[in-house]
Formats: C-alpha cells, sequence, structure tokens
C-alpha cells in the first residue's frame, strides 16, 4: 500500500479543491473544461510522460469526481460542461463504487521474480539448491530465472546473500484480498465488480491513480448550496484527521451548513450491545464463534467469497444503520450524510433508505478548505453528553469494537483480531468451517490497523493516533513515532 | 558562543493539514539529529500564505526564519533548514 499522502493523492485533493471552489462561486460550468489546463501548466514539470496526459488524467479525475462510472460514461467528444450539468440535474448512481482509467494505467508487467546485476554467481548457489521447480539456469557464471518453471515462492529472493534477487509485484493485483483485479488481455487494469468487495485496497495501491472512487462530492455541495436541511453522521475514525478536538471538528462540518452533526459512535454502542447480548447466548449454547458485522467489506467478503461464514456473523446492524434509525427520527425530513474513510460504505449506504449519500475524510477536507473553513481556528462545538458511548469512538481502531463488546458482557470473552485482510487471511477463513477459531468474539478489521487507515483517510494513523491521544497537533511530531512513551 | 537556532513554524491550518502539511510533522523521524538540534521546530496557526491566489505558491507553508515558503515537501523542509544553517 503506498504512503498516505503521496504525489497523486496530494494531486488528486488539489483537483476536487479547485472543482468545489468554482462551484461554490457558480462558475464551475464555465471554468471547468479549463481547470485540466489551470491545474497542470505548461511550464510544469510532469510527473507522467508529458503535461498534455496529466492534463487527460485531470479530466478523468473531474469525471470521477462528478460521479461518472468512467469504465461505461467515457464520451471524449463531450465536454466537462455537460458532465457537470448532467452531474446537477441527474440522481447519483453510485454502484459500482470503483472504476478503472485505463489509459492511466501503466501496465505493469506481470508479477516476477527477476535476477539483478548484483549477482556474483557464487560457488554455493542457494538459489539453485532451495528452488522447489528447478527454475533457476546458470548462463555464463550468472544465475537466471526460467520464467516457464517459476511458481513465484519467493524462496531463491530469501536465500541469496547478496539480495541480488528481486520481486516485482503488479500493485493493484497484489493488494487486492480476492483476485478481483487483474489486467485484461491487453495488459490494462480491469475489476471485476460481481466479485470485487469494495475495500479500496487497489485505488490505495496504484502508484498511477488508474482505480479511482467515484464521488458523491458534487451531489452534496449542491445540497448544501440550495439550503436543504442536511445531517452529518460522522465515523469514529475522524477524531485525529483534521488539525483540531473532536468538538472543533463538528464545529467545522457545521459551518459547512449541516443542520446537525451526529457521532455514529453512538450506533456503535447499539452495535455493541446486540452483539455482546448474542455473543454471550452463544457461549451459553455452546455455539462456537462469532464474527463482527460492522466492516462492510468483510460482509460482502463473506457473501461473494465465503459463504460458509454468514451464519457466523452477528445480526447486529452497523453502526452507521442504527445512527441512521436514530437520526431518521430526531430529524424526519433531513438528509443524513455519512462521513467516514470507507468506500464499502458507499456502496453499504445504497441499501440504507434513510441514507442519502456518502462522502469520506478526503473529500470533507475539500469541502472544508473550498469553504475557507479552518479546523484549528474554529471555536469548538458543544460535545454532546456521550458518557454512554465513549468507549465506541474506538471502534476505529483495531481491537476496539472487541473491547467494547467486552465491556458490555459479564462473561469473559474470548477474541481474536483479524486486524487486514489479505489473500492469506481469506485463505484462512475458509478455513474456519473445518477447523473453527478457538475464540468466542473475531473481529475483522479489512484495513490494517482498523478503520483509521481506511482509503478514505488524510492523515498517515500514526499521526491520527497521536491526536487522537489529545496531543496537541503543533506537537504531534515532538517525539520520534517508534517512540513508546506518550507525546 | 552558543549556537543561534533556526525557528521553524510548520503551518497546520487546515489548508496546509490536508495538503501535505501533516506529514511534516513528523520532522523528529525524517530530519537528522544534526539538523534537528539546530532548530525549533513549531506547529502555527495559518500562515496567511492560502490567502493569496497564485497558481504557483500552494498548501502546505512553512516558515523558516520569518521567511514563507510555499508547496514544502519533506526534501524542501531538510533544504531550507540547511540553507539557513549556512546563510
Amino acid at each position: 500500500m503506498l504512503e498516505r499522502n503521496n504525489q497523486y493523492a496530494l494531486m488528486k485533493r488539489k483537483i476536487d479543491t479547485e472543482v468545489l471552489k468554482a462551484f461554490f462561486a457558480g462558475t464551475l460550468e464555465k471554468r471547468v473544461d479549463s481547470l485540466p489546463i489551470d491545474i497542470i501548466p505548461r511550464d510544469r514539470d510532469p510527473n507522467r510522460c508529458c503535461v498534455y496526459k496529466e492534463r487527460a488524467m485531470v479530466r478523468y479525475r473531474i469525471m470521477a469526481l462528478l460521479g461518472f462510472d468512467i469504465e461505461k460514461d467515457d464520451d471524449e467528444y463531450k465536454p466537462l460542461a455537460d458532465y457537470v450539468s448532467e452531474a446537477l440535474h441527474a440522481e447519483p448512481k453510485p454502484l459500482p463504487t470503483l472504476t478503472t482509467i485505463a489509459v492511466g494505467c501503466s501496465g505493469c508487467p506481470d508479477e516476477q521474480y527477476r535476477i539483478t546485476d548484483s549477482c556474483r554467481g557464487c560457488f554455493a548457489r542457494p538459489c539453485l539448491a532451495n528452488c522447489p521447480k528447478d527454475a533457476i539456469a546458470f548462463i555464463n557464471g550468472r544465475a537466471h530465472i526460467v520464467e516457464e518453471r517459476c511458481i513465484k515462492c519467493g524462496k531463491c529472493l530469501e536465500v541469496c546473500p547478496f539480495h541480488a534477487v528481486i520481486h516485482v509485484p503488479v500493485p493493484c493485483e497484489a493488494s487486492c484480498p480476492v483476485g478481483a483485479v487483474h489486467k485484461n488481455a491487453d495488459g490494462f487494469v480491469e475489476i471485476d465488480h460481481d466479485t470485487c468487495i469494495d475495500c479500496g485496497h487497489c485505488a490505495q495501491s496504484c502508484p498511477f491513480g488508474a482505480i479511482v472512487e467515484r464521488s458523491s462530492l458534487l451531489h452534496l455541495a449542491n445540497l448544501l448550496k440550495e439550503g436543504r436541511e442536511a445531517v452529518a453522521m460522522i465515523a469514529p475514525a475522524i477524531e485525529g484527521q483534521f488539525p483540531g478536538s473532536l468538538a472543533q471538528i463538528m464545529a467545522g462540518i457545521k459551518a459547512l451548513g449541516f443542520a446537525d452533526v451526529v457521532e455514529v459512535a453512538e450506533g456503535a454502542h447499539v452495535t455493541a450491545e446486540h452483539e455482546a447480548e448474542e455473543v454471550a447466548a452463544r457461549i451459553a449454547a455452546e455455539q462456537g464463534f462469532m464474527t463482527t458485522s460492522c466492516c462492510p467489506a468483510y460482509m460482502n467478503l463473506v457473501d461473494k467469497h465465503v459463504p460458509a461464514l454468514s451464519g457466523r456473523r452477528s445480526g447486529a446492524l452497523s453502526p452507521m444503520a442504527y445512527t441512521a434509525e436514530m437520526c431518521r427520527k430526531r430529524n424526519p425530513d433531513a438528509a443524513l450524510v455519512f462521513i467516514g474513510p470507507c468506500l464499502a460504505k458507499k456502496v453499504e449506504a445504497v441499501r440504507i433508505e434513510e441514507i442519502e449519500t456518502v462522502i469520506t475524510f478526503s473529500e470533507l477536507a475539500v469541502l472544508l478548505v473550498a469553504r475557507g473553513i479552518d479546523i484549528k481556528e474554529i471555536s469548538p462545538h458543544e460535545l454532546p453528553d456521550a458518557a454512554l458511548y465513549a468507549d465506541c469512538r474506538e471502534f476505529a481502531v483495531s481491537q476496539g469494537v472487541a473491547h467494547a463488546v467486552q465491556r458490555r458482557t459479564n462473561r469473559p470473552v474470548q477474541v481474536m483480531n483479524i486486524d487486514g485482510v489479505d489473500k492469506k487471511t481469506v485463505r484462512l477463513m475458509r478455513t474456519w468451517e473445518k477447523r473453527p477459531p478457538e475464540a468466542d468474539l473475531v473481529e475483522v478489521m479489512c484495513c490494517e490497523g482498523g478503520c483509521l487507515s481506511g482509503p478514505g483517510v488524510l492523515v498517515n494513523p500514526k499521526i491520527a493516533m497521536r491526536l487522537r491521544q489529545g496531543t496537541e497537533v503543533g506537537k504531534v511530531g515532538a517525539r520520534p513515532i517508534g517512540d513508546k512513551k506518550r507525546a | 558562543m552558543a549556537q543561534r537556532k533556526i525557528a521553524v513554524k510548520i503551518c497546520v491550518g487546515t489548508a496546509c493539514f490536508v495538503q501535505g502539511g501533516a506529514d511534516l510533522l513528523l520532522y523528529e523521524d525524517f530530519l537528522e539529529p544534526s539538523l534537528l538540534e539546530r532548530c525549533v521546530i513549531e506547529g502555527t496557526g495559518c500562515l496567511g500564505g492560502c490567502k493569496v491566489q497564485d497558481a504557483k505558491s500552494g498548501a502546505p507553508f512553512v516558515e523558516v526564519d520569518g521567511n514563507v515558503h510555499a508547496n514544502v515537501t519533506v526534501d524542501r523542509l531538510r533544504q531550507l533548514i540547511k540553507e539557513a544553517i549556512d546563510a
């Protein structure tokens, strides 16, 4: 997975900000077709082959921001202005969430192990001895890999004393836990939407930005601009994403024009209560392990790939679903907007009638910057009495859900954590039917570290953790990250 | 004579923070100890750079010894501090 704020992520945020600024200034339709040129000026030192390709990619990025499915809706003759007016007048169709930009795909070579010039052609030849498929040949005194025989096990890489063997992965394919991303016959990226679980790992790992999520940010901006009543439901991971306290973040969101801001931790409390009850009943009836159900990518994973676990999942609804129910009672007419770190939530929300739309923290940041709202300077919102659900803010961190469940039951609950899902974990889950895990409760989070590392977050999880612990933002880096003492 | 410390202020206004300023706050992790001991680094409220509309100068902003610099990356921050030490 790529470092959080890489150059592509920053460029994406810049493009989104420019689009939103123009939208709020009322000049979007007029300006949008020249935005790629404004953002990528002629004298820029390009990160792609040339500025023209970069501009083309900006155009695609804008289309995804407007909510279009680039795989289906790409019409090169159509000006962006037409896309804008279409986006503003049509009902958004958010599925599938992920879409690919074939021209942005670098067509990376197939995954391979390669022996570099550092090979000394040594006498011991551990690569030869350890290769299970006899795929190492010595030519002119140097090791070579015989492609047809190589099974990519990586043994030669492990044993070479000169580190002469390198592994070249295809980042998107490697990051997908279920093999839904692959290269098509032309060698470019393709997502199999029927098997995709919307975890967003591929979008997070492509260094060329060829996989993007479709956004509903413009839809939301339009809703706010028209002054429709909207309520923001903020995911527990939000604390630590911005340079200010939770109360300041809430104030900032209100300043965007939301009628109210509600913490999804409130709904998480209901989820945790349900799960605590369920797990206690299962232990009493000796029914074996139960898994959590709050991670929507995991829910998709079970539905599409590990159906044997269907009955093992907790029957509790997600914190988002419970929070939506509560908000609907309090504000019957408001449009409910979920703000979170997750792309799979966009898919889950389509099934929940109450929810109008879902945006990510990155998209929220763009809204704040476009409106010139500074979280650091804003005076804090009054925090509601959170005594009941304060511990559920930790739903965002690996082990946080399990802890919340444990606290709500009087039985001892044995817990197992699945912290991040990859191909290996999926293989493990498939064995659970025959060899169940030795635990009462299995907490599953598809992103390593929890929602704090989701594809829609803004901040390096290490910084987010420190801000969540109450470190003042200006001093958040005042001690090396490895240092265990709390800053 | 005690060496003069270089004053480095990293903007943590929202615009800078989300455009990569947050990563600059990890300076303890990426700056060499020899540079760290020569400066006093702190986060600061909005330096005002983002209010000036100019395609070339973008967030994040960092002030080094009173001069505000735009588009500061990890590498650029290191370079700016080195320049300030040499000056």
